[in-house]
């Protein structure tokens, strides 16, 4: 038996080399620390084989111990996961990047995504809410599209994901690999346009058998600083006075009248600071994650069993998300490994607790905190329920506690993902792959909004109300693909993959919802009065598919790489069913040329091109075909279920075609010290589909039609950097993006509006301008005085109002189009982009003896955020919400015109200034620390079981650095959808800031 | 695989391309067509009634958001082409009129269907499509001719027709449906459009264009079918007396809040924002949201009606209370209008009691249907077209006055053509105060403007809050613009009605 330690150039241990005896079948692997044994008698020759490392053979003699070091070669040896397939990082053709998950397992986050934040160039990533489990976006390379997705397609080993990942617990990926390009994406095909993100499972290695125990426990605090500052309860009662004090010296109210609330009269002190509503409906709240990871590796057989458990209560009180997660990868090889056989399977539970309440938006739970009356009290003094939240000349609202404390809304999803596949390698070059997946979910929900919860009066007139449904959908893809792989003529190496998948996908669905509740105590339908709607539905589609891919390369340094998917959709038109999807790139290594062995300090160089078209069919299962609905009247004393066209069907719909061209360079440099990655890229989505505005006197509101023309580019660059080696290791990568987009072309009449009210039209996607540039009056300031009214325009104007509804002390906006009177459709216009000028990701990591720390940054320069939130309802001079305190400094007169932001509160001319305007821009330039982390290794020796033990503590979301007023720069209306608002901020629940501890244990 | 595999259709409803051929398809199709109708009217009060002299809104300057904002303008005569009330008239006119067009095209194709329901849809259809574009053409003028089924987007194009195209459409659409469709079978009625119904309608349109002597005619045939008057003013409206021999057609709601109601809400969007409205309607109700203040009756309809009167109480209550700082009404007492003064330190806001009719069992929620045509209202289109062409339309008319007063004592005796006009007119008023017929008849009337411009003049002393543009009553103005988003999306061939800034 020999036995020794394979090491690398820092003497440092290889985990998972192979180890074969020459000529035989034995083999063995090394364990975690290098360390092997093997039989094997003298005169044997030992060969030792890893990835990234030259292989090294050794004859037996004499010895025992056999220690072995080995060379790591050039850079980009290391495999990469790519469709269909795994390909050496040095020949890939396309954009593709790799990140290996173990780095980011210190973030208390439950989302994987939120992992990535901040790592791959032209992957925008962005939290735009902070309900637990819920409320982050992913983009790469600005990709939008009006009717249909913009977030990239998933493929968990090797199976494309139908809808939501949130059910994937990060604690089993091994690695992420996130394709751009056309050329590293389009195999597929139609949905591919958006890129792609592989993720990788945890699989067991050679050697590398161990049960690893992570744990985290963590609580999350709301950061003060970034919350609305409102008034409290005598700066609301001297508001409110200061407001009909106006009102009788300017609109002759009598003071003596019922018109005159007396809770605003007198001494306004004697209400205090009055009811903190964001105390009452917000917490401290924990969140926690156990990992357990049992690895075992033997040489023609490996299994791992992850078995996870997530909990985050929501910084907002009553919400809350809970994880349990299995995942079971089993491998076996035979006949001499020439069949491989595979089992994974991944159940996961979810319990998702009024996480998915209406909490973000106008109207949302969360702005119903700030807009609360902080003169009322929450609870009555027998400890029940105040209802109604609102003080004299406030609207009607509910209770904000009563509605979060006491509504309910659960959703438990549960979730099979599994496939099994079998590899068969025919003869030397040539086998077949064949892959069965199933990815089956199901969701049901009970939702209950009881009567404290849904009224704003004491009688309680609106009846409790609550919703039973469920979904269930099944998707299955069956692939099979063969792989040739040959040498010729020693310098001609070919790759060639043909394949065929089918797949489909199939949901139905119901719900009932009820009403008239005898008690607030039980809220299942059971006990409902009246069930008030009831309805079942199915909806499939399905995608037949054939791909092919060759490569070639010449002496390894040039590359060629051509690739086609044909997709057969259920979604398309009728005349549209099949597309082709083509990409073509190529390669070259110039650090192999001879000539470049004089640049002793590159190690590496290479330069790529690619161009190919890929599709985007997000667009809805039946969109493409005319429909009837239901349409129920009443006749001759019964119900009549009727129908009627309630879609308009395209039988000439297409996917939408992404043509893109990438231009790239990979650098090395001082022994790979420093390495330096560019990528220009150029997008046009063609074809982009659109639910085409129609004239309504079709009796239709949108056809979906392709509309138009996307326009993308940008440069995107990483810098790797080893900084320091020795006792201190410090690493650091920095990414930044610069990307733009444009509107090309869009069909008659060339924009689209967000809707047709001025107080929420906030944007306009035009062509010759970027997406969602913001749309609104330009604004002056307040008029100062009554020659300042006289000379300048003003708000709906008419031959018998000639002041319209503008007077001294109101807002004055731009009179764009010169007519003397400001109006809603002539003096608007573009008044700020949300298009950064770019975005970067920092993240330095340290090693120190046995401490190790990271710290990983986010941000964003340039880019104007709409505050439409804080303008249009926080800073309501109507007087019927509680708006921010610093509205405090309103005009009350032209001695006392306060700071000339805030205007006065004169009835019948407020209107405006909840009107889309320039005023409401901000610069939405950012830098967040998502996370900083230190850790330390103890070092055990000779202990039981215990081989390994790392403590460390995180903080997510350390800090934000950003001049925006608001709470989250990373706000939009629908995540990052550039067509649908980004950068607009109408509140959202609050991102919390995380402390917390963990532990990780390895045990032999 | 072969094609079939991506070839899916949806398997939870029907197919367009194979239905509306069964007589049970065709006559589901029909009831699928009356429910946009819907939509329309809780719009459409506002441009038909708040718009004129008879009601106005309750004040609400605390909420200027747009939903308040623009309701009022279709108030005040100061809205724009940016309507979204306006605009959802126009929209939901022509939701009904494309869902008769694809039954209209349909017929003829539909092979398993029997000649008489093809017959009775088909004049349904008619009648539907006729009535709405009836609607649209005295609102906003020459509107798009639409008459087919959209089935590409290019279908939807069209450039406005002449007014007298549209009216020659209404016209051939509605003679098909009164020769297709069959009197009631009986009473109460079905609820779908009958012969009366089409002949309602020509007559109305007839009376419309100055056609006095074929109104006439027409009208003349609704006795024999079963049509009269109730014995009282107040059964017309009763929820237990729907489609009574007094209903020519009306829009169909059931109450509750099973599965397959479907409920009405006009008493509360016509009563004041209140907390409770207990004290009316008996059961607790909150009227808080912006669903709620509108269609109050004016001061000046109040006025109007004369003393004796049965329709004044009939027709509008009084809950007297106060309002708070939040202008919620709080209640005090449910008071007769009649001869009403406020009781010290109380203000008595006017509602509509019309389709008042409890008991309630939930908030927003009522039985009551909404008439399009009424009898009564064919009597006094009787009367105006016989005294248009110089005879006497006094049996017509007092027939609806004695009812309307419970005795002949109040029947009118003048013979004077124009005093005839004026009496006329002030009768269709009372008569039909809120069933959306008001703002028409101001159009078609000669003094329409007038008797604008005198009201304007005194709603601004009576109504605080006005904003300072409200009532410019300008001739322009009595028709509506042609919705802003239309025009953007077909600029080439929607032109803007006259007066109007954009």
């Amino acid at each position: 038996v020999i036995k020794g330690k394979v090491t690398d150039d820092k003497d440092e241990g290889i985990p998972g080399v192979s180890i074969l005896v020459k000529g035989t079948s034995i083999g063995a692997a090394t364990d975690v620390n290098g360390n092997y044994s093997i039989k094997a008698s003298t005169g044997a020759v030992l060969v030792f084989k890893s990835v990234g490392y030259a292989t090294r053979e050794i004859t037996i003699e004499n010895q025992t111990t056999i220690n072995v070091k080995l060379k790591p070669l050039v850079t980009g040896l290391e495999e990469v996961t790519v469709s269909y397939g795994k390909q050496r990082a040095r020949e890939i053709t396309g954009s593709a990047s790799q990140i290996n998950a173990e780095g980011l397992s210190d973030m208390p986050v439950v989302q994987f995504t939120q992992q990535l934040q901040g790592k791959v160039p032209g992957v925008d990533i962005a939290l735009s809410s902070g309900q637990p489990g819920r409320g982050i976006a992913v983009r790469i390379r600005g990709a939008a599209s009006f009717a249909t997705g913009y977030q990239p397609l998933y493929v968990i080993d090797g199976l494309p994901v139908t809808g939501s990942v949130n059910n994937i617990n990060p604690d089993e990926i091994e690695s992420f690999t996130v394709l751009k390009d056309a050329s590293a994406t389009s195999l597929y095909g139609s949905r591919a346009a958006n890129g792609v993100v592989l993720i990788t499972t945890k699989h067991a290695k050679a050697g590398e058998s161990k049960i690893e125990f992570s744990s985290n426990v963590g609580i999350q605090k709301i950061d003060r600083g970034t919350v609305p500052k409102i008034m409290n309860g005598q700066q609301w009662a001297l508001f409110m006075q200061e407001h009909y004090d106006d009102a009788v010296k300017y609109e002759g109210l009598n003071p003596a009248g019922t018109g005159y609330p007396d809770v605003y009269k007198g001494d306004v002190s004697r209400y205090g600071e009055g009811t903190n509503w964001f105390n009452l409906t917000t917490q401290s709240a924990p969140i926690q994650s156990y990992t357990l990871n049992v690895q075992s590796a033997r040489e023609k057989s490996s299994s791992t069993v992850i078995l996870g458990y997530q909990a985050q209560d929501g910084v907002v009180i009553n919400t809350g998300t809970k994880l349990l997660s299995l995942r079971v990868n089993q491998e076996l090889s035979i006949a001499n490994n020439k069949v491989k056989i595979g089992f994974n399977i991944a159940p996961s539970y979810r319990l998702d607790h009024n996480n998915r309440l209406t909490s973000d938006g106008v109207g949302g739970f969360y702005e119903r905190v700030f807009e609360s009356s902080p003169i009322l009290p929450a609870y009555n003094a027998d400890g029940t329920y105040a209802i109604g939240a609102y003080s004299p000349g406030m609207v009607a609202y509910i209770n904000p506690v009563a509605q979060l404390k006491e509504s309910r809304d659960d959703y438990i999803t549960t979730r099979i993902l599994g496939n099994g596949y079998l590899n068969y390698q025919f003869l030397p070059g040539l086998s077949l792959k064949t892959n069965i997946g199933i990815d089956k979910g199901a969701e049901t929900r009970n939702n209950f909004t009881p009567q404290v919860a849904n009224n704003s009066v004491p009688t309680l007139p609106n009846l409790s109300t609550g919703i039973s449904s469920s979904v269930d959908n099944y998707s299955y893809t069956a692939e099979a693909n063969l792989n040739y792989e040959k040498t010729f003529f020693t310098d001609h190496h070919i790759e060639a993959l043909v394949g065929y998948s089918a797949q489909k996908f199939d949901s139905k669905s119901n719900s009932i919802s009820g009403t008239g509740y005898p008690t607030d105590d039980i809220g299942y339908l059971t006990a409902a009065s009246s069930i008030t709607a009831g309805s079942s539905s199915a909806s499939q589609y399905s995608l037949l598919s054939a791909i092919g891919r060759l490569n070639y390369n010449y002496k390894g340094k040039y590359l060629l790489q051509g690739s086609v998917r044909r997709d057969g959709s259920s979604r398309f038109g009728e005349n549209q069913k099949y597309g082709y999807f083509p990409a073509v790139s190529a390669g070259w290594i110039i650090s192999d040329e001879s000539f470049m062995a004089k640049f002793k300090k590159i190690d590496f160089l290479k330069i790529r091109a690619s161009y190919g078209i890929t599709g985007n069919n997000d667009f809805g299962n039946y969109t493409a075909i005319t429909q009837l609905g239901k349409a129920n009247y009443y006749l001759n004393g019964a119900v009549v279920p009727g129908e009627a066209i309630n879609v308009l069907g395209n039988s000439d719909l297409q996917w939408e075609r992404n043509k893109q061209f990438d231009l790239g360079f990979e650098l090395g440099l001082f022994n790979n010290r420093v390495s330096f990655n560019y990528d220009y890229y150029h997008k046009l989505s063609d074809n982009l589909i659109l639910g085409r505005p129609l004239p309504r006197s079709s009796g239709f509101t949108t056809i979906q039609y392709n509309v138009g023309q996307l326009e993308f580019w940008g440069h995107e660059f990483t810098v790797n950097t080893i900084n320091t080696k020795g006792v201190l290791k410090w690493n650091t990568n920095l990414n930044i993006a610069i990307q733009r987009n444009l509107v090309k072309s869009l069909i008659s009449p060339g924009y689209l509006r967000r809707n047709n009210t001025v107080t929420s039209d906030y944007y306009r996607n035009q062509e010759g301008h970027h997406l969602g540039e913001f749309y609104g009056f330009v604004f002056l300031g307040l008029y100062k005085d009554a020659a300042d009214l006289a000379n300048s325009a003003k708000y709906q104007v008419t031959a018998a109002a000639p002041n319209g509804s503008s007077d001294i002390g109101t807002i004055k906006m731009k009179d764009l189009n010169g007519d003397g009177v400001i109006d809603d459709v002539n003096d608007r216009t573009f008044i700020g982009d949300p298009t950064p000028s770019f975005t970067f990701g920092l993240t330095n990591t340290f090693a120190y003896k046995n401490w190790d720390m990271s710290i990983s940054m986010s941000g964003q320069v340039g880019g104007k955020i709409l505050a439409a939130s804080k303008w249009a309802y926080l800073t309501n001079m109507d007087g019927s919400r509680v708006p921010l305190a610093a509205a405090l400094d309103h005009w009350r007169s032209e001695a006392d015109p306060g700071s000339g932001i805030y205007p006065r509160t004169k009835t019948g001319t407020t209107a405006i200034g909840r009107s889309v305007n320039s005023q409401w821009i901000e610069d939405g330039s950012y830098l967040t620390a998502k996370n900083i982390s230190v850790g330390y290794n103890f070092k055990l020796k000779n202990n039981w079981a215990l081989k390994n033990l790392r403590v460390y503590a995180s903080v997510q979301q350390a800090f934000i650095i950003t001049g925006y007023s608001g709470s989250n720069p990373e706000i939009g209306l629908s995540g990052l959808d550039a067509t649908a608002g980004i950068g607009i901020d109408e509140n959202a629940y609050p991102v919390p800031r995380t402390f917390s501890v963990g532990l990780t244990t390895t045990f032999k | 695989c072969k094609k079939s595999f991506i070839d899916l259709n949806p398997l939870d409803t029907p197919s367009p391309d194979t239905y509306y051929q069964t007589d049970a398809q065709l006559k589901l199709a029909m009831a699928g067509a009356y429910v946009p109708m819907r939509d329309l009217l809780v719009n459409d009060y506002f441009t038909s009634e708040m718009r004129s002299d008879n009601s106005h809104y309750q004040p609400i300057p605390n909420n200027r958001g747009t939903a308040n904002v623009y309701r009022e303008n279709v108030s005040d005569w100061n809205n724009d082409a940016n309507n979204d009330y306006v605009n959802a008239v126009y929209y939901h006119c022509y939701n009904t009129i494309a869902r008769c067009n694809t039954i209209i095209d349909r017929i003829p194709l539909a092979n398993a269907a029997s000649t008489a329901v093809k017959a009775s849809v088909d004049g349904q259809a008619k009648f539907l499509r006729a009535w709405n574009y009836f609607k649209l053409v005295r609102l906003f003028g020459g509107v798009p001719l639409s008459l087919h089924e959209v089935k590409k987007a290019e279908d939807a194009y069209l450039p406005r027709a002449t007014v007298d195209q549209v009216y020659t459409q209404i016209v051939k659409d509605a003679n098909d449906a009164i020769s297709e469709l069959l009197p009631p079978a009986k009473f109460p009625q079905t609820g779908e459009a009958t012969k009366g119904s089409a002949t309602m309608l020509l007559a109305d349109i007839d009376v419309t264009l100055k056609k006095y002597a074929e109104a006439e005619t027409l009208l003349n045939t609704l006795p024999a079918m079963g049509y009269g008057l109730n014995t009282n003013y107040t059964d017309a409206f009763l929820t237990t007396n729907k489609n009574s021999k007094e209903s020519l057609f009306e829009i169909q709601y059931l109450e509750g809040t099973a599965v397959g109601t479907q409920p009405s809400n006009f008493f509360y969007q016509f009563f004041p924002r209140t907390t409770t409205t207990t004290v009316v309607t008996g059961a607790p109700a909150t009227n808080t949201t912006s669903t709620g203040g509108w269609n109050s009756p004016s001061f000046d309809l109040i006025s109007t009606y004369e003393t004796g009167d049965k329709r004044l109480d009939a027709t509008i209550g009084i809950a007297e209370g106060a309002y708070d700082a939040s202008y919620y009404l709080v209640i005090s007492a449910n008071k007769s209008v009649v001869g009403y003064t406020p009781a010290a330190g109380k203000v008595g806001v006017p509602y509509v009691k019309k389709y008042l009719h409890p008991p309630f069992t939930t908030t927003n929620n009522t039985n009551d249907n909404w008439p399009i045509y009424r009898y009564s209202e064919a009597l006094l289109l009787l009367a105006e077209a016989q005294n248009e062409q110089g005879k006497s339309p006094l049996t017509a008319l007092n027939a609806v006055r004695a009812r309307a007063f419970g005795d002949a004592l109040h029947n009118i005796t003048a013979t004077d053509q124009a005093t005839l006009r004026d009496i006329i007119l002030h009768e269709r008023r009372v008569e039909l105060a809120f069933e959306n017929k008001r703002f028409h008849d101001l159009q078609r009337s000669s003094k329409g403007l007038a008797i604008m411009q005198a009201y304007a003049a005194k709603a601004k002393t009576t109504y605080t809050f006005l904003p300072a543009s409200a009532f410019d009553i300008q001739p322009y103005k009595f028709l509506f613009p042609i919705p802003k988003p239309e025009i953007d999306l077909n600029p080439s061939q929607l032109v803007q009605n006259p007066g109007y800034a954009f």
